[in-house]
């Protein structure tokens, strides 16, 4: 099986280095060409401007999702009963949505001529948004992919937080409470420490999963105003691939992104061998 | 003061759950409303003449029932396989120590996190050369996405069965395959499950190798299907695309509250702990 995980490696390895073109790909071999494709990708500017706009995009998910999150599971540990009952529900119900199903949902409420999100803008006196276009320009349109993004990975950290404080030992915080330390404090010295491994792994978690995000972006965009300008890492890998059939390219960039994230990888293996105990 | 507060604190929660849901509540919403009043635009939150002839109309679009039965399919064949496959290698790893076995988790828990497109150029590739890029590829690949999964949660279910039930039984006489199937299994049967329902929706839910492998062919799966059926215009029937993406989500959204209890806390077990 450790060969089964491995040989794609190896292939993505080989192919990185080859000319691989649809020609190659139906006669199954390509033609070494040593570094070639990492030299062409490493020298085109795409290449770096896609690699930047994907780790702001991603730091931008991930503080949102991680901030959020924690501001939510704070918030259920606060609220009746019947309240907590009801939003975990509701959370549940969001986090089994689909991906797909929810860029369908996302397109329906941002839609030009009427949805939804334009109307509640303008009702609220948030400022005129009829027929406002959401994915006018591409910093507007990663914002929208950004929402959707979020709102699905909401849950599984409020949840997964929640639950981690309600590790946290009553005693001590009342204690702290008592002994007149601000809300901030308390949180800060007595709740943060406690949680402070479970909030590693999500924050490692979703570094990783929004670094490498596709279908919500690729779908949510469209296949036809997806321009480099609004590029994201696994995107460009799918666009010089399968798009220009450059499969050499497109894996060179691959391991490039890999590596991005590979980092974060080993920290993420570490911390779960550590708490499988199993070393 | 203190309940004035806890209204507070309520209230905010209130507002929370309102905006989480509704997208989904606007979803089900749309898909139950006519045309003419999706299409106003001063939109009622409720239908005020509710009808189901969006559902209908979503049910005979072209390939709905074909690819619905692809994706059938794909998604038990490739969550059988992988659950024995998975349970074997958990029992290993759980139970027995091998040379390589540290190696061998270091590398499963690394693949779960790698992001799928980074790999998918290879394995297009790799298919292609096996002739394998159709339905049957995309069960392969499906197999091997939720393997690693299945087996890091099989394994936590695992290690909580003392070994000294299959010895015990294993000295009342049973052979080594009794002890296994009669002791171990129904133990880890409710693990069993919860592992599958996850891999179920695992799968069901993809969309990225599914859309490349299948490539715009005659058999699709669901969630291609969906994301193609009105193409990329955004001047679509609302209604129908509303109820399809209803339809579609109703199974994934069944299953998982029968297990998001037990999965819930695979990815971060024992982080309390540490």
């Amino acid at each position: 099986m450790g060969a089964v995980l491995a040989y794609p490696f190896y292939s993505l390895v080989r192919i990185s280095l080859e000319r691989y073109g649809l020609f190659e790909l139906i006669r199954h071999h390509g033609v070494y060409i040593g570094l070639a494709n990492f030299g062409t990708v490493l020298h085109d500017t795409v290449f770096w401007h896609t690699l930047l706009r994907t780790f702001v995009f991603a730091a931008a998910c991930v503080s949102l999702t991680i901030g959020g999150g924690m501001l939510i599971a704070l918030l259920l540990v606060r609220v009746s009963g019947w309240v907590r009952i009801l939003m975990t529900s509701g959370l549940v119900l969001v986090w089994a949505m689909p991906p797909v199903v929810a860029v369908q949902v996302w397109n329906w409420m941002t839609n030009v001529q009427n949805g939804v999100l334009n109307y509640v803008l303008t009702e609220l006196h948030v400022g005129n948004y009829f027929q406002h276009n959401w994915f006018a320009s591409p910093f507007s349109q990663l914002a929208m992919c950004a929402t959707l993004i979020v709102w699905g990975a909401l849950p599984f950290i409020a949840i997964t937080l929640y639950a981690a404080l309600s590790q946290v030992p009553y005693e001590l915080v009342e204690a702290a409470e008592i002994d007149g330390a601000p809300a901030w404090r308390v949180f800060k010295d007595v709740t943060l420490p406690v949680i402070s491994p479970v909030l590693y792994i999500l924050t490692t978690l979703s570094i990783l999963w929004d670094f490498g995000v596709f279908t919500q972006v690729y779908l949510l965009i469209g296949q036809a105003a997806i321009v480099p300008a609004n590029y994201l890492m696994s995107i460009y890998v799918f666009e010089k691939g399968f798009l220009i059939s450059d499969y050499g390219i497109g894996s060179a960039i691959s391991i490039l992104m890999l590596a991005s994230v590979a980092l974060m990888s080993v920290v993420y293996v570490r911390r779960m061998l550590k708490v499988g105990e199993i070393a | 003061m203190r309940l004035r507060r806890r209204v507070g604190w309520n209230l905010l929660g209130l507002l929370v759950f309102v905006v989480m849901v509704f997208p989904v509540f606007w979803m089900i919403s749309t898909a139950f409303k006519p045309a003419d009043e999706i299409n106003s635009f001063t939109p009622t939150w409720l239908p005020v003449h509710p009808s189901l002839q969006h559902f209908r109309d979503a049910l005979a679009l072209p390939n709905f029932w074909a690819d619905v039965k692809n994706t059938v399919i794909v998604v038990l064949v490739a969550v059988g396989i992988a659950m024995v496959l998975a349970f074997l290698a958990a029992v290993a790893i759980a139970k027995y120590r091998f040379t390589g076995r540290k190696l061998f988790i270091v590398l499963m828990i690394g693949v779960q996190m790698i992001p799928g497109t980074g790999l998918i150029i290879p394995l297009y590739v790799l298919l292609g050369r096996f002739g394998l890029v159709n339905l049957t590829g995309v069960i392969v690949v499906y197999i091997s996405a939720v393997l690693p999964f299945s087996v890091w949660t099989l394994r936590g279910f695992l290690i909580g069965i003392p070994k000294e039930l299959e010895e015990a039984a294993m000295v009342d006489g049973s052979t080594r395959l009794g002890a296994f199937v009669r002791i171990l299994l129904p133990l880890v049967a409710p693990g069993l499950v919860a592992t599958s329902v996850f891999a179920f929706i695992t799968s069901w839910n993809e969309y990225i190798f599914a859309r490349i492998i299948l490539n715009g062919g005659s058999s699709q799966t669901i969630t291609v299907w969906l994301s193609y059926i009105f193409g990329s215009q955004r001047a679509t029937d609302w209604g129908e695309l509303m109820a399809a993406s209803t339809l579609i989500a109703i199974p994934v959204v069944v299953f998982f509250l029968i297990v998001q209890r037990r999965i819930a806390f695979g990815l971060t077990a024992g982080a309390v702990k540490a």
